[in-house]
């Protein structure tokens, strides 16, 4: 992009910027929409108190716990599904029709097994990413060269080292493909469960208070347009961090793969 | 091998390879079902062991509401559910596919719309739920707005990845043979952009499923997400896994139909999607 073209979208923002503001300023209308300086006041506000950080904390808390679960139980699972071909052909049709229930669809069942208190959450987001480790582990259990493994074992591999030094990188980038979908669809869904938890249970939330449930008392309780949009925001840059966390990760443990 | 002594003839029996395919075929055959009542039992066994019908609804008590529902509300909750999906699901691809178009044919409108994708993208459909409650109120907008704009990028971004990617030669074959730029647009680019643009179709309708069920979760007044919450008000938790399960079987049946159709119009391609996980 050269210098000149640049200045097209930034001006254009800046314009976009302003006229937002200036609208919702002049039209008199403050409480009811979100504008830029509106937001930025929020954000200091709930900085300061500790509020957002606190929401954020617990959300990422409890998105991370699930993404452990369900990679410690979709891992096997898939590599199962994809080396004994007749377990995966029989489990293969159950697994996708159980994928394709939305995770938040569990909610009333998770609310009614877990309690109020976050592990309802805890259920949805283990559900979500469950299923991309189960999908890419078998994938890449099925694309393993068979050739490698015979000539490893041919030169007489135990199967120890063949598992360590042939199957496992070979089946790492899929996994890892697999990691970081489940990651950003955890994500997606811990903010889901918590919006429908903090519809659901008024006032009654004791448990530790996720972002989704914040929102809702911002919708709710005080009226605060411009905190949702702070909270949308921040929804963003996590999911944005993560990605590039996740890129990261599997630079550095498969870097004979490009990108 | 057994001879039979009066005539010195082996006796007549399938040779033993076609045996064995046959029974193997059999038995792949068989594998889903046996699969299938496994689970349906190991569900019925916890049923049993916990003992309560709200807790863990037993199997049979689900098939029932199942059918209960499906000569009433049910018919009601997915055609509700499908009329946001369609309304959302045809402004998003169709708003995604024009923007994807002008930004590749036109700079000015790729300097503006890409920056302004780039930041809207993380922000997951899920997250604007409460703001589209605030602007729509509890209503059928909200998962119609919600469903337009999760399906808006997977589409654009496929499309725009499909068009870029088209090869240069073809064009300038196509540009020395004649062609306005109009042409080239429709008989060269759109033909090889074809595979990526239904595969981000595809992305599209998964991620707008997904959304559909959790806004009309939490900010509709019907479809199939809303029932949810309002047979757990009853506790009639039987009704409410027969709708999770319609969820499931539904979502299942457009994967399916979309990925049969991808095959079908783009044969010469393989699934050839943009990493999208949003």
């Amino acid at each position: 992009m050269s210098a000149q073209r640049a200045w097209v979208p930034l001006g254009f923002f800046t314009v976009g910027l302003i006229a937002w503001q200036a609208a919702v300023v002049y039209s008199g209308q403050r409480g009811l929409y979100p504008y830029p300086t509106g937001v930025i006041d929020a954000a200091m506000r709930t900085v300061a108190d500790g509020s957002l950080l606190a929401a954020t904390a617990s959300s990422l808390q409890r998105v991370l716990v699930g993404f452990a679960i369900g990679a410690l139980c979709g891992v096997p699972l898939g590599v199962l599904m994809g080396f004994v071909r007749p377990v995966g052909r029989a489990l293969g049709p159950i697994v996708d029709s159980l994928r394709s229930i939305a995770p938040i669809a569990w909610i009333p069942m998770a609310l009614l097994w877990l309690g109020i208190r976050g592990n309802a959450a805890l259920f949805i987001v283990t559900y979500a990413a469950f299923f991309p480790f189960v999908v890419n582990a078998g994938q890449a259990a099925r694309l393993v060269d068979r050739n490698l493994v015979n000539a490893a074992r041919a030169l007489g591999a135990s199967r120890a080292l063949i598992l360590r030094s042939v199957v496992l990188p070979g089946a790492l980038p899929a996994i890892l493909t697999g990691a970081r979908i489940s990651m950003a669809f955890a994500w997606g869904s811990i903010i889901a469960a918590e919006l429908a938890m903090g519809i659901k249970v008024t006032a009654g939330g004791s448990g530790a208070v996720g972002l989704g449930q914040l929102m809702v008392s911002t919708l709710y309780v005080r009226r605060d347009v411009n905190g949702l949009v702070l909270y949308m925001i921040v929804i963003g840059i996590i999911s944005l961090l993560i990605d590039l966390a996740m890129r990261r990760l599997q630079r550095t443990l498969t870097p004979w793969r490009q990108a | 091998m057994p001879v039979n002594d009066a005539t010195g003839t082996v006796p007549v029996a399938p040779p033993p390879v076609e045996v064995a395919r046959a029974g193997r075929r059999l038995l792949r055959w068989l594998e889903f079902p046996v699969a299938l009542a496994v689970v349906v039992g190991l569900w019925q066994a916890v049923s049993a062991i916990v003992g309560n019908n709200t807790m863990v609804p037993s199997p049979l008590r689900v098939a029932r509401a199942w059918v209960d529902l499906a000569q009433g509300d049910l018919r009601e909750d997915i055609l509700a559910s499908l009329l946001h999906l369609g309304l959302g699901y045809v402004l998003g691809v169709g708003l995604g596919l024009a923007l994807a178009v002008a930004s590749v044919r036109f700079a000015v409108v790729e300097s503006i719309v890409d920056p302004l994708v780039e930041l809207l993208r993380p922000i997951s459909a899920i997250a604007w739920i409460p703001l589209a409650i605030l602007m729509f109120g509890v209503s059928g907008k909200v998962p119609v707005f919600l469903i337009f704009y999760a399906a808006l990028f997977p589409i654009f971004v496929n499309t725009v990845a499909g068009m870029k990617q088209v090869d240069p030669q073809l064009v300038r074959a196509a540009r020395m043979l004649g062609a306005s730029p109009r042409m080239i647009l429709t008989h060269v680019v759109m033909p090889f952009a074809l595979p990526f643009v239904l595969a981000g179709a595809r992305l599209s309708l998964g991620v707008a499923w997904m959304a559909m069920v959790a806004a009309e979760l939490t900010g509709a007044d019907a479809g199939l997400g809303w029932r949810l919450f309002w047979y757990q008000e009853f506790f009639a938790m039987d009704k409410v896994m027969a709708v999770i399960l319609t969820i499931g079987v539904l979502g299942y049946v457009f994967d399916t139909l979309l990925r049969k159709l991808q095959a079908r119009i783009t044969r010469w391609s393989p699934d050839s999607a943009v990493d999208e996980t949003r």
